[in-house]
């Protein structure tokens, strides 16, 4: 017994060492990116700020939609990252999912917009349509087509290793 | 040019913190060898000094050459800042941080004579340590990285929620309490090594102990201070993961505090204090891993590179490990036979570390279990306030109550215990009648609430009493255990009013025009727009009224900084002695109006005051002349 008590002491810090270095290692395969292609999903929603409808045919060029919320803890983590996006000049549309309008603008008017437009999906259908499971979830858009897909955290890690490849390989947002 | 010089000084003295190591480990020690060991230490801490040092001036004179400080500082900081920029990242966090762990070793190697049996094989452990993380820092993230030949005009800047006062020395505090554990642990692994089990390592390493967790209450209730007011959130504590994780040396260390008190009076307890002494070093190392190998999101995530993280956590292991090996193949020498008695101080203390160890334990599966779940599953979840508060309230609760009986317990002795004594009778009747006030006066419906304050008063109408005792009747006090203890329990009252009263709203104002919230009505009067060092602000000019009609100003303000367009909320809290009003400002909505969101917070500077109270406690125990 007192034997297994020793043990116990090596055993514990060792399984948690094992744990972490599954982690780490495990980090590099990014389990969220997906790469199949389809076409946008028709939709028609208002936009957050204004209220004004807007159509799937409207959005023009190439494009990230991010997906968020304010309740959302890991998109205030991954928000400074976007406005960086935005002010490298990639336009980002928002889909604020399942969200009330009046905490989504407050969340704004705290953290700061990076958004060129959001649009309302507080029923979730139409990130229903795109495969969304949770926020944040975001999407490369070229010339209407979905060509990436990411959950989760978006950092300068994800973004250059999911992203990038295939920004350079389409020649997007030049 | 310059940068080199310090480069290549952290270089040397890596080499000499080897050879220091090497050679306190492998030869045997006389007093040639031991003032050797010393003087060549001294010699290696001397290196990375001016290291350190020029590193500092090179960042205060804006030498953007340096990838880092490039990264990092700006020409229009205030220097103060560009100073602090050093710690505002990864790489620059780390050097404070290996800094840190040399002047503490430095420290001890000056302050511990040459005879002291453990000296050599403690000052060889901690430069071991120290070539470890030197290592670290010089392969995977070098801060002395140049961009040449030609240097940027001006730096990148730091992240504006960083410029504040209490930012800039809250890491620093906080480091120098967590390497600060390096003594004890350094300590018990040479007594551990030397073998003989008559050698009184806990009494030489006490104050260290006490200094080292002084820091760490500073630097934690530093950062919940700092989290209040500018994260704009309004709360102290919020269970983040780097929170947690300095939150975990902090109660194990505090449990090594108590437990090196037994061991010191009546050599019990040896094996929990020496387990006790690598765990809050583990914690600490442990610290750095999370925060540094950025596996874990959070508001604090900082540089995420697997590298850097496998490297810390082969270190780690290897650190951990070998001690926890060394602790076990040694565990029958520093085993105690005698029983301790049951009612005696050592009993309630063992007790005590019983508790601590639980919630330290919780908090980590708090901390990992999300993570195992997300690689099991692929999802992810969050363990936030319930599941702490869950474990918290009723072990702190329990503690507090352990702790309220045992004031009256004697070392070593049965006897002399009374389970209801008058000075018992009084705090119980004075808790008693203080809590139903609370109960009907504010109508609590929660029984958990009740039951804290109830233990906190406890609490301290107890030690109040003995101080009384002692004041008058010049019975015996240990002052350092008294404040520590009021502190705790000023600390349990305090958090829990503070969560039974707190109240927040979001409100709709526009200019010129009034809101009512409780008993105060809130003018909204002006709106201007004003223009910072770095950055453009729109402040809000609210007048608030009480029912009385006393009425005070309060200005939150909404700042975007130029060199990164990051927006920053300002708060603007009214602080009084019982409660905080608590202002941020949020968007104008299409009608014009502005959405304010306002918070009182009760009694919340009572929960940092309770906190520096403990440290100051501990500030008196090292000052005292007196051995123990």
């Amino acid at each position: 017994m007192k034997k297994l008590l020793q043990l116990s002491i090596i055993i514990l810090p060792i399984s948690f060492f094992l744990i972490f270095f599954i982690l780490l290692t495990e980090e590099n395969q990014f389990p969220g990116a997906d790469y199949r292609e389809f076409d946008l999903p028709v939709f028609e929603l208002k936009i957050l700020n204004n209220d004004v409808s807007i159509a799937n045919s409207d959005l023009e060029g190439d494009y990230v939609m991010n997906v968020w919320a304010s309740w959302c803890i890991t998109c205030r983590i991954e928000h400074p990252y976007l406005a960086s996006l935005a002010k490298n000049g990639i336009p980002i549309i928002g889909i604020n999912y399942k969200d009330e309008k009046i905490d989504a603008l407050e969340w704004l008017s705290k953290y700061g917009n990076p958004y060129q437009l959001i649009v309302q999906d507080y029923k979730g259908t139409l990130a229903l349509d795109m495969g969304v499971t949770g926020a944040p979830e975001t999407f490369l858009v070229n010339k209407g087509k979905i060509v990436a897909h990411y959950e989760g955290e978006i950092n300068d890690y994800v973004w250059n290793q999911v992203f990038d490849p295939i920004i350079q390989e389409r020649g997007m947002f030049k | 040019m310059i940068v080199e010089v310090s480069h290549f000084l952290s270089i040397i003295s890596t080499g000499l913190f080897f050879l220091v190591g090497c050679f306190s480990l492998t030869i045997k020690n006389n007093s040639y060898v031991t003032s050797l060991i010393s003087r060549t230490y001294s010699h290696a801490f001397l290196f990375l000094f001016i290291s350190f040092l020029i590193y500092v001036w090179l960042a205060a004179t804006d030498n953007f050459s340096v990838q880092y400080i490039y990264n990092h500082s700006n020409s229009d900081l205030p220097v103060f800042y560009k100073i602090s920029s050093i710690w505002s990242a990864h790489e620059g966090s780390m050097f404070l941080w290996i800094f840190f762990l040399s002047v503490w070793g430095f420290v001890f190697n000056i302050a511990i004579k040459n005879n002291q049996i453990l000296k050599p094989k403690t000052i060889g452990i901690i430069s071991l340590i120290l070539v470890g993380f030197l290592l670290f820092l010089l392969i995977t993230s070098n801060p002395f990285t140049t961009i040449l030949p030609i240097a940027p005009l001006n730096g990148a800047d730091i992240n504006p929620v960083l410029q504040d006062p209490a930012l800039a020395i809250h890491p620093p505090t906080l480091y120098l309490g967590y390497v600060g554990f390096v003594i004890p642990f350094a300590c018990s692994i040479a007594f551990l090594i030397n073998g003989d089990p008559d050698v009184k390592w806990e009494k030489l390493v006490r104050k260290w102990s006490v200094s080292a967790w002084v820091f760490l209450t500073v630097g934690i209730t530093l950062g919940s201070w700092w989290a209040y007011y500018e994260l704009g959130w309004g709360g102290y504590w919020f269970w983040d993961p780097v929170e947690n994780v300095a939150l975990m040396p902090w109660l194990a260390a505090t449990a090594l505090l108590h437990s090196l008190n037994v061991s010191i009076k009546s050599s019990h307890l040896r094996t929990w204090t020496i387990l006790l002494s690598i765990t809050v070093f583990s914690l600490s190392l442990f610290g750095a891993f999370i925060v540094r190998s950025g596996i874990i999101d959070s508001v604090h995530s900082f540089a995420n590179d697997p590298q850097r993280g496998l490297y810390l956590l082969a270190f780690i292991s290897v650190i951990v490990l070998s001690s926890l090996c060394l602790f076990i193949s040694r565990f029958s020498i520093i085993k105690n036979l005698s029983n301790i008695k049951i009612f005696s101080k050592e009993s309630f203390i063992s007790i005590n570390n019983i508790f601590f160890g639980t919630l330290t334990f919780s908090i980590m599966l708090g901390v990992v279990y999300p993570l195992i779940y997300e690689y099991l599953f692929d999802q992810k979840i969050s363990v936030g306030a319930p599941f702490y508060n869950a474990i918290f309230i009723p072990i702190v609760i329990l503690a507090s109550l352990f702790l309220f009986f045992s004031i009256d317990s004697k070392w070593s002795r049965n006897i002399g215990l009374k389970i209801f004594t008058k000075p018992i009778g009084l705090s119980l009747l004075l808790s008693v009648s203080v809590t139903t006030i609370i109960f009907f006066y504010f109508e609590v419906s929660k029984i958990f609430i009740l039951l804290s304050v109830f233990t906190g008063l406890l609490v301290i109408f107890r030690y109040l009493i003995e101080i009384w005792f002692s004041l008058f009747y010049k019975k015996y006090l240990n002052p350092f255990s008294a404040i520590a203890h009021l502190a705790l329990g000023l600390l349990l009252v305090s958090i829990s009013l503070n969560s039974l009263l707190s109240t927040e709203r979001a409100l709709n104002i526009k200019i010129n025009e009034f809101e009512n919230y409780k008993d105060l009505k809130i003018y909204f009067n002006d709106l201007r727009v004003n223009k910072g060092s770095n950055y453009d602000a729109i402040r809000a000019e609210f007048y608030i009224e009480d029912k009385k009609g006393n009425g005070f100003n309060l200005s939150p303000e909404k700042r975007r900084y130029f060199t990164r367009g990051q927006i920053t909320t300002e708060t603007a809290i009214h602080v009084t002695p019982i409660k905080d009003v608590y202002l941020t400002i949020g968007d104008q909505l299409d009608d014009g109006s502005w959405i304010v969101n306002i918070q009182i917070n009760f009694l919340i500077r009572w929960i940092w005051f309770s906190a520096f109270l403990m440290a100051f406690a501990g500030i008196i125990l090292i000052s005292s002349r007196r051995r123990t």
